[in-house]
């Protein structure tokens, strides 16, 4: 539940989730749940000469196994505390 | 694993009827007057929504051969969609996994011949005749997708947290009763083929998970297993 907890501290930030099928998407982070679904609120789609359609789009949830990276806010990655996460996750602990 | 968009005409009792739902399906939501596109196809006439814990059903109003259904997990994402530039009437606009990457293909690939070829349909949108129903659909869909998570997406997440100390000391047993618990949400609530499921879960951990065990020793673990 390592990235569960994770993700969940970053709600209310700006991520970009980039789907499996090349799409991109912009937007604040309302929520996610174990399955690493995600609900963004105020999307843009990042190329959107691409995919207009998209663009009537403001709130979406995203399904969790579709998603291949998520895009962090720098100043959002603790690393010493993911540093500690990973480390006790591995433990078992 | 994804099925994408596909026919849906079981349907019973008169005039248009009511759609023929498994026994461990539940219906969760149902919504009149709700006009569908497909892909880039034009609105078709008005129908209603079913949206079950395992799918999403559409079925005409006027033709009882014309339905439509697309399960949850095959859903890649949805939204509302309101700006009437981009759409003409505010819609509930999901994207559907056709197992197939190669998505420029899907709209002409549908379009080249007079049969649909539903299972090639990316996108759809349900246009409610009362938009003001869109925020209660949306989140009726958020629920529903919740309710139906990829088994492949548990073995991966787990993978992380399981220990060298556990995946040598953890039986099936074991796995057996902590993944019961892990899954009890989901199986309670009409997950389809639950127990088979859980089967193939726990067996897939045991290959995933101990693979740095011999693997010709784990092939026969899993075939006892299976037998």
């Amino acid at each position: 539940m390592l990235f569960f907890s994770y993700f969940k501290d970053l709600v209310g930030r700006e991520v970009t989730v980039e789907l499996k099928n090349d799409l991109a998407i912009r937007g604040t982070l309302h929520s996610v749940d174990q399955y690493l679904n995600i609900k963004l609120e105020n999307t843009r789609v990042v190329d959107q000469d691409k995919y207009p359609h998209m663009l009537s789009v403001r709130n979406c949830f995203i399904r969790g196994s579709v998603v291949r990276y998520v895009q962090l806010p720098p100043d959002g990655v603790d690393v010493d505390l993911l540093h500690d996460a990973t480390r006790r996750e591995a433990r078992g602990g | 694993m994804a099925g994408g968009l596909r026919l849906f005409t079981e349907r019973t009792g008169e005039g248009a009827g009511e759609p023929v739902f498994s026994h461990d399906e539940e219906l969760i939501h149902l919504q009149p007057s709700v006009a569908i596109a497909l892909g880039n196809h034009s609105l078709e006439a008005p129908g209603t929504l079913y949206m079950t814990s395992r799918q999403v059903v559409w079925l005409s109003d006027s033709d009882r051969s014309k339905g439509y259904a697309v399960d949850f997990y095959s859903v890649s994402l949805h939204a509302v969609s309101r700006d009437q530039e981009a759409y003409p009437s505010p819609c509930i606009y999901a994207q559907i996994d056709t197992g197939d990457d190669d998505e420029e293909s899907d709209s002409s690939d549908s379009e080249s011949n007079d049969v649909l070829d539903l299972s090639k349909i990316s996108e759809l949108r349900l246009v409610p005749e009362d938009d003001s129903q869109l925020d209660i659909l949306f989140d009726v869909f958020c629920e529903c997708a919740e309710l139906n998570p990829d088994p492949i997406e548990r073995e991966e997440e787990h993978n992380w947290i399981f220990s060298a100390e556990q995946m040598v000391t953890d039986g099936a047993e074991v796995d057996d009763s902590e993944w019961n618990d892990v899954l009890a949400p989901t199986s309670s609530i009409g997950y389809s083929n639950g127990d088979n499921d859980l089967a193939h879960t726990v067996l897939q951990l045991q290959i995933n998970d101990q693979r740095f065990e011999d693997p010709e020793e784990m092939d026969k673990d899993s075939d006892s297993a299976n037998a």
